[in-house]
C-alpha cells in the first residue's frame, strides 16, 4: 500500500494536467495567444454587416493537421454544423448556442447626448430616440441591437468606432459567458408600448429609467426604474391608489399576492421599504402581521 | 486539536472584521423648471445634462471661476463659422438639435424646396456608395463631414472635459422631457449642482452653480430639489443669466 500510494497521488495529479492541456479543437477562443492578432486578419468586414464567419484560410495556416485528423475533425464543428466534405452549410453566425467572448463597450450616455431627443406623447416627429436601437420584442421587453447593421449606420466610417475598429466595441471578456434571454423583470405586467389605460406608457425612456443617461459602459447596468415613476400616477390623491390598496389587502391578509404590478413570485414576497413610504405608512413584513 | 479551533476562531474573526459595513447612500431628484423670458409659461428643462461636484463652493472655487470665464460658441454661432448653409442652421435650430444624429433626416431633406444641401450632396454620395436610395438614407450621417455632422457636440466635449479634470465630477445626468432627473448612489456629503457649460435659453445663457446637502438615506421618493433661471420661494438653485454673446460672424 505505502509503494501504491505515490503513483496514486502522482495519478491522480497528472491525468487532469494532460487532460487540460490538450486542446479542444472543436472550441475556439479568442483569448489564445495566437488568436489576439488584428481582428481583420481573419474577418472581413462586409457591408451592410458581418454575416459570416472568416474563410478556411484564417484556420488552416496554423491548423493543417487538425483539418486532416480523422473522418469528422472536430475543428470543422466550430463554423460547420455538419462535418463533411459534401456538405459546406455553417452555423448563423454568430453561432448563439456558444458563450460569449466579448464584452460590448456601449456609452449611453454619449448617444443619449447625441440621438435620444424627445418622444412626444402626441404624433411621432421623426426623433430619434432609444427605439432607434430598442424596438418592442414583446409588450413586455425591449429587444437589444444584435446585429452590426445597428451601429454601421453611423459608424460605418469616420465616425469612431468605425466598421474596422472591432476593438472600439468589442473588449475580451476576463472568461467567456452567456446572458439571460430575458432579463429578470420585478413588474412584470407593466407594458412598454400601449400600456395603461389610455395606452399613455408610451413615454420618454430616461423618465422611469432614470440611470440610463450617466452610464458610461454596459458594465452594471441595470434597468433600474424607481417606484416613483409608477406612483406619480398610480398611487395618486385623487388619481388612483393601486400600490396602497394592495398594502390594504396585505394589512387584511398577510398571505395576499400583489397581482396589480407583479407576477405570483415577487407579489408574494415581502413589499420593499420604498413602497410603504410612498403610502406614507411605516414599513412591515408579512409574518408580523396578525 | 485546541489550537486547531483557535485558529480557525481567529480566522473568522479576521475575516468578519474586514467584511464592509453596507454603505449608506442618498438619492438627489432634480427639477429644473425655466421661462425663456418673462412672458413665457415656466416649462420643464428637457434633455440638458447636469453634473455633481462633491466639495462645496469654496472648495471649487478655482472650478467655478473656469466655468464662469470660458470662451463660449453657442450653436448657431459655430455652424455660422464653419460655413453651414442657412438651411441646415434651420434645420438643427427647429429641433433644437445639437448635431445632425438627434432626429431623422427625411426625403425632402434631401431634394426639393426644401432640401438641406449639406444633405443631399452626403445622400448623392452615399447613393454611389451604398447602391440604393433606403440605404442612402438611412446611413447618410456616414458621408457629412465630421464638422457638419457633429463638431459643434464633439467641441462641447472638449470643453466638458477640460472642466471636469479640474473637479472630479462624480456624475451627470440629462433631464427628461419633464426636467427630471436623479442622481443616485450618492455618499453622504456635500457637492456642488452644475451644468459646467452654460445652457442656451432663447437669448440668454444660464449657468447653475449651487451648493447641495446629500444625506444618507435620501430617497427619490421626497421632494424633489428644484432648480430654475426664476427665484421663487420652493427653488433651492437660482441660475445665473446673461445675454447670448455676439457672433463674430454676425
Amino acid at each position: 500500500m505505502t509503494l501504491i500510494k505515490p503513483f496514486l497521488i502522482c495519478f491522480l495529479i497528472c491525468v487532469p494536467l494532460r487532460l487540460s492541456a490538450a486542446p479542444d479543437y472543436g472550441k475556439f477562443s479568442h483569448s489564445t495567444q495566437k488568436h489576439k492578432a488584428a481582428c481583420n486578419t481573419c474577418h472581413k468586414i462586409t457591408f451592410p454587416d458581418i454575416k459570416d464567419y472568416p474563410g478556411h484560410d484564417a484556420c488552416v495556416s496554423c491548423h493543417r493537421p487538425q483539418f486532416f485528423r480523422g473522418a469528422r475533425p472536430p475543428i470543422c464543428s466550430v463554423c460547420h454544423s455538419k462535418t463533411s466534405p459534401r456538405d459546406d452549410v455553417r452555423y448563423t453566425f454568430r453561432n448563439p448556442a456558444t458563450k460569449l467572448q466579448f464584452d460590448i463597450e456601449f456609452p449611453h450616455d454619449r448617444h443619449q447626448d447625441v440621438i435620444a431627443l424627445l418622444r412626444f406623447s402626441h404624433a411621432p416627429q421623426g426623433y430619434n430616440n432609444c427605439t432607434i436601437c430598442h424596438a418592442p420584442r414583446t409588450t413586455t421587453f425591449k429587444a437589444v441591437p444584435k446585429d452590426h447593421n445597428s451601429c454601421f449606420n453611423c459608424h460605418w466610417k469616420s465616425q469612431q468606432p468605425v466598421a474596422d475598429n472591432c476593438n472600439g466595441c468589442h473588449k475580451l471578456a476576463n472568461a467567456p459567458y452567456v446572458t439571460a434571454e430575458f432579463p429578470s423583470r420585478i413588474s412584470a405586467k407593466y407594458m412598454h408600448d400601449g400600456g395603461g389605460e389610455k395606452k399613455q406608457h408610451v413615454g420618454e425612456c430616461t423618465s422611469c429609467h432614470i440611470n440610463i443617461t450617466k452610464a458610461a459602459s454596459l458594465r452594471g447596468l441595470k434597468p433600474d426604474v424607481p417606484i416613483t415613476a409608477c406612483t406619480e400616477c398610480h398611487n395618486k390623491d385623487g388619481l388612483r391608489q393601486d400600490l396602497s390598496k394592495e398594502l390594504l389587502a396585505i394589512d387584511k391578509n398577510r398571505g395576499f399576492t400583489c397581482v396589480y404590478c407583479h407576477e405570483a413570485k415577487v407579489g408574494s414576497q415581502d413589499p420593499p421599504a420604498s413602497h410603504y413610504l410612498i403610502a406614507e405608512r411605516p414599513p412591515l413584513k408579512r409574518k408580523d402581521i396578525k | 486539536m485546541k489550537f486547531v479551533f483557535v485558529a480557525v476562531l481567529l480566522m473568522v474573526t479576521v475575516v468578519l472584521a474586514q467584511e464592509p459595513v453596507a454603505k449608506q447612500t442618498g438619492v438627489l431628484r432634480l427639477r429644473v423648471r425655466v421661462k425663456a423670458d418673462d412672458s413665457s409659461p415656466q416649462r420643464g428643462l428637457s434633455r440638458k445634462r447636469f453634473f455633481l461636484i462633491p466639495g462645496t463652493l469654496e472648495q471649487n472655487r478655482a472650478l467655478i471661476a473656469a466655468i464662469e470665464q470660458q470662451p463660449l460658441t453657442t450653436r448657431d454661432c459655430y455652424y455660422k463659422q464653419h460655413q453651414a448653409s442657412a438651411a441646415l442652421i434651420g434645420w438643427l435650430k427647429e429641433g433644437d438639435c445639437e448635431s445632425v444624429y438627434c432626429r431623422s433626416i427625411e426625403r425632402d431633406s434631401v431634394s426639393g424646396a426644401k432640401a438641406v444641401p449639406e444633405f443631399a450632396s452626403a445622400f448623392a454620395a452615399s447613393q454611389k456608395e451604398y447602391g440604393n436610395d433606403e440605404t442612402a438614407l438611412r446611413w447618410l450621417t456616414t458621408n457629412i463631414p465630421a464638422d457638419m455632422r457633429d463638431g459643434f457636440y464633439r467641441d462641447r466635449q472638449h470643453a466638458l472635459e477640460a472642466l471636469i479634470k479640474q473637479g472630479n465630477t462624480i456624475q451627470s445626468v440629462m433631464t427628461d422631457r419633464n426636467g427630471t432627473a436623479y442622481f443616485t448612489d450618492l455618499g453622504p456629503g456635500t457637492y456642488v449642482l452644475s451644468n459646467l457649460i452654460p445652457t442656451e435659453l432663447g437669448q440668454t445663457l444660464v449657468t447653475w452653480n449651487c451648493e447641495v446637502q446629500v444625506k444618507a438615506g435620501d430617497l427619490a421618493t421626497e421632494k424633489p430639489y428644484l432648480v430654475s433661471n426664476r427665484k421663487d420661494k420652493n427653488v433651492k438653485c437660482v441660475g445665473i443669466e446673461k445675454p447670448m454673446p455676439v457672433c463674430a460672424t454676425d
